[in-house]
């Protein structure tokens, strides 16, 4: 199985003080990392610094240019005039790939459908519900056919179905070989995943890893 | 209206009316942007900032374009990063930069003795544009419209959300960069029509009439560009009908828009 993530005694800090501190994690094709831990260990803060949004203070990070990221709460003008489309479309963006192609706008309308928002995208993003955009920005996450994605408590505001909906997205993800690493505090979510690791966080550190 | 007609067959008419057009249409474009990355104040900054930067031109006998597009896209892309970086800091360092150097431009003329000279550019004067400035207008019209066009999704993705654009691998420095110029050269070119004190108005006041009646970016864009270029052309006929300065006219032309658009349009 191919890398997507190489992580090496990675240092995060704010400030002087370490909030991510000598992590290690590897993260392969069609394999799913479950990052768990107590509020305030360094999930967070660890899926931004392999998204490059915090700079490693110390250690190495290696990944695939193809990663989307799905943040916790999205640092975005709730009011912003755009369409749900619009936003999803976003998500095929690549550097030096300036214009959309139909196949984007297929591919943007594929993974709206599949997460049963098909119907939003038109809609303007002012007018979703929570559970509405969190389904908006992990179609936005799909569409571009990422080898790796980071998703940080992407079951927050979904409701039952549109949970069921998003771990099947995820494992035809796994099986075209993405690697997914999510932090979540429900590990039951496992079940059902072939190649699916857990691993704990807790004051920066990797506590355990099964 | 038979008069305003007569009026458009001179030829500094004419050339206000299109070179006006060009340039409020520009920077509305624009202004979208800087609305609604919460920049609205940016063109008010670099205006005053150009106003130093042409009091020097000024003083030193120096064509203004050598001077005044450089220190504003310098100042301009500092404003940007400071904002950006230090969130709560962009409006104090914006009102910073263009105090100072607004007082360093009136000093600067004083002392030369080019102050008669610098009204125009604190005031406007869009009647006194010339065949040079109506080709500079219009290069500048091609190269901003042609960026949008090009780079409408970069600039619609860092516009929402850069942070996200940064995990996409875009280097999104470039594009503010690009902001910064095309801000620049507007703000540049649009205070000799408009005036130091009134472009930032020119920038703005279309861009949040039209937040109010867009249902997405595209839509955003031009109905900003339509709002613009009609507030200018009747803000400049209104100039002709009661022989006011055509900036304030424009300015008021947009602000009528806004209310208008405001008591009209119901979300």
């Amino acid at each position: 199985m191919t890398e997507r993530l190489k992580l090496v005694d990675a240092v995060i800090k704010y400030g002087d003080t370490p909030a991510i501190n000598g992590v290690s994690l590897i993260a392969r094709s069609g394999e799913m990392i479950f990052i768990t831990g107590s509020n305030g260990s360094g999930k967070s803060t660890l899926t931004k610094g392999i998204a490059g949004l915090l700079p490693l203070s110390s250690g190495t990070l290696e990944r695939t240019p193809k990663m989307s990221y799905v943040p916790q709460y999205e640092d975005a003008d709730r009011d912003f005039p755009a369409s749900a489309g619009e936003i999803v479309l976003t998500g095929t963006q690549r550097p030096g790939k300036l214009f959309t192609t139909r196949s984007d706008r297929e591919a943007a309308l594929s993974a709206m459908s599949a997460l049963g928002i098909d119907g939003l995208s038109g809609k303007e993003i002012r007018t979703l519900s929570g559970g509405q955009l969190r389904r908006v920005f992990l179609a936005r996450a799909v569409c571009g056919k990422p080898e790796l994605l980071l998703l940080d408590e992407p079951c927050a505001g979904l409701d039952a179905h549109s949970h069921e909906v998003l771990f099947g997205v995820l494992r035809g993800l796994l099986s075209e070989g993405c690697a997914v690493v999510m932090v979540t505090h429900d590990i039951s979510d496992i079940d059902g995943i072939p190649e699916a690791r857990i691993i704990r966080i807790s004051h920066g550190r990797i506590a355990g890893n099964e | 209206m038979n008069d305003i007609l007569e009026l458009l067959t001179y030829p500094f008419a004419y050339r206000a009316l299109i070179a006006g057009s060009l340039i409020s249409v520009c920077a509305s474009i624009l202004g979208v942007i800087l609305v609604l990355k919460h920049y609205a104040l940016i063109g008010h900054g670099l205006s005053e900032i150009g106003f130093a930067s042409l009091s020097l031109s000024s003083a030193l006998s120096v064509h203004p374009m050598y001077i005044a597009p450089p220190s504003v896209i310098t100042a301009s892309f500092i404003i940007m990063y400071v904002s950006r970086k230090y969130r709560t800091a962009g409006d104090t360092a914006i009102a910073i930069a263009s105090s100072a150097a607004l007082a360093f431009g009136i000093v600067v003329s004083s002392l030369s003795g080019t102050a008669s000279n610098m009204s125009s550019y604190l005031f406007g004067s869009v009647l006194a544009v010339s065949e040079g400035d109506l080709l500079l207008a219009g290069v500048i019209s091609v190269i901003v419209i042609a960026s949008f066009i090009v780079l409408y999704n970069r600039f619609f993705l860092i516009t929402y959300n850069e942070d996200y654009a940064r995990t996409l691998g875009i280097n999104t420095a470039v594009y503010q960069l690009i902001v910064s110029v095309l801000t620049s050269l507007v703000v540049v070119m649009g205070m000799k029509m408009t005036g130091t004190l009134l472009i930032s108005g020119v920038m703005i006041l279309p861009a949040v009439s039209a937040k109010i009646i867009a249902k997405g970016f595209r839509s955003l864009v031009i109905i900003s560009g339509v709002i613009s270029f009609g507030a200018f052309v009747f803000g400049l006929m209104m100039s002709f009908v009661f022989n006011i300065p055509a900036g304030a006219g424009v300015i008021l032309s947009n602000t009528a828009v806004l209310i208008l658009v405001k008591v009209l349009v119901k979300r």
